[in-house]
């Protein structure tokens, strides 16, 4: 019996992603039952990869570098790549917690809202004078919101480039509910920085997250919102308190002065 | 002291970010970022998304280094495809055809990675050899190619654009694929 082979041409085009329609159906499917045309197309791709470097190097932008380290960093503090892929498996990535590019988006939209309600409120022949403050109201919610989110970026940069910052990443307690979080910490500022996910907490229970100093009582540094990734939040302390370890605690809804219930996260320092 | 001029191979480099070690991936960076910001600049000629799509690129190396098997196949030669196919979704926007991750991007074999300088020097050749490649071809070859691999065009998107048969799209893709294959070897 006499074999038949797909077209030469067509493996050059299928590997450029040129071929198309039932060629492209009919190719596909003989590839797969043919090692010798499985292995011409393998060569065909290494010769179209190859295209690349026919193109002149090209520097991109200083800022590119340092935009992508600091999101490494900050996911860093959630950790390794690793633990974080399989992490990713079990759900859907997270923006917030990936980085600061929901920040562009996120003062796109704000931009996008002023914008509209302005557009509205030059359209509409304003009779109602609630309306127009309830929009007003939900104008400066948003502007203040952009504001929030602007200062803790800002504050983040700040915390990364300062000496003494460290990066904690806080893992579920065995038995507990799969959250996770990180946490930038620098004693010399009293500063933390946390982001992170934590399922829905029990009917009138919160999760609140702690400072667990080397000496003395834990300090609850805010309680966390739950069942969604959380934006990256900013904490003042008293400065120069080192710091033992970080955890998140089930507490009665609203948080408690001190720790009751059972640890859900907890992450040491570095 | 030769020791010290030789680059960190990129399956060290992986293995070190998969340890969760940021320089490797800055190492990596500065390593590919002009190669692939050539092309991807090539491609979507708006520096914006070009930057863009370079971040995302290496983001997700960084988060998925385990991924790779760096004795399957060259880190840059998997870095090109995903680049190319990621800029050509860009493109040609989301509803339209794009090209998908390939897993074969791993296999590929014939781009070095700068395991010592033997290698970085090899890659460089390897890169002069195409560009003369790409100018010695005839200018209908050389724009078939270039229609398919930096703007993604199907051979029928190919015809309509040049206003040739479908057969001679693909002759002159053959043709022009084959004459880089002599020069490569």
């Amino acid at each position: 019996m006499t074999e038949r082979h797909a077209n030469p041409e067509d493996s050059d085009l299928y590997a450029l992603g040129a071929l198309d329609g039932e060629e492209k159906q009919a190719y596909e499917a003989h590839v797969r039952s043919c090692a010798a045309c499985s292995q011409e197309l393998k060569a065909a791709r290494e010769r179209v990869a190859l295209l690349a470097l026919a193109v002149d190097p090209e520097a991109p932008g200083p800022k590119v570098k340092e935009r992508l380290m600091r999101r490494v960093r900050l996911e860093a503090a959630g950790g390794t790549p690793w633990e974080r892929r399989d992490a990713g498996k079990r759900r859907k990535e997270n923006p917030i917690l990936a980085g600061w590019g929901w920040l562009t988006p996120a003062l796109a939209l704000t931009t996008i809202f002023f914008a509209a309600v302005a557009g509205w409120m030059g359209m509409q022949d304003v009779r109602d004078v609630g309306r127009l403050h309830a929009v007003e109201g939900e104008l400066a919610q948003a502007q203040q919101h952009s504001f929030e989110i602007a200062r803790t970026a800002a504050e983040t940069d700040k915390l990364l480039s300062m000496p003494g910052t460290v990066r904690v990443a806080l893992k579920a307690m065995p038995g507990m509910p799969q959250g996770r979080a990180g946490v930038l910490y620098n004693a010399k500022m009293g500063m933390v920085t946390c982001a992170g996910y934590l399922p829905a907490a029990p009917p009138k229970k919160s999760y609140q997250l702690w400072l667990v100093p080397m000496q003395g009582n834990p300090v609850s540094l805010r309680v966390l919102p739950a069942g969604e990734w959380t934006q990256p939040m900013t904490t003042h302390v008293a400065p120069g308190m080192e710091a033992k370890a970080f955890a998140v605690t089930e507490e009665p809804e609203g948080g408690m002065p001190q720790p009751t219930g059972p640890k859900v996260l907890l992450g040491v320092g570095e | 002291m030769t020791a010290l001029l030789q680059p960190i191979p990129d399956s060290a480099l992986i293995e070190r970010m998969m340890a969760g070690d940021e320089q490797a991936l800055a190492t990596l960076y500065d390593r590919y970022a002009g190669m692939l910001f050539g092309m991807l600049m090539r491609i979507l000629k708006d520096t914006q998304l070009a930057e863009e799509v370079l971040q995302d690129l290496f983001l997700q190396l960084w988060r998925e280094s385990g991924r790779f098997d760096a004795t399957r196949g060259s880190l840059p030669g998997w870095l090109l495809v995903i680049a190319r196919n990621r800029a050509i979704s860009r493109l040609r926007g989301q509803h339209r055809r794009a090209p998908a991750d390939d897993p074969e991007g791993f296999l590929l074999e014939s781009l070095p990675s700068p395991g010592n300088l033997e290698e970085e020097a090899a890659r460089l050749q390897l890169a002069e050899r195409l560009r003369r490649a790409m100018a010695t071809l005839p200018g209908e070859q050389r724009e078939a190619l270039e229609l398919a691999y930096f703007e993604g065009m199907t051979q029928t998107e190919i015809a309509e654009r040049t206003r040739a048969p479908l057969g001679t799209v693909k002759s002159r893709v053959r043709a022009a694929m084959q004459t880089l294959k002599q020069h490569l070897q």
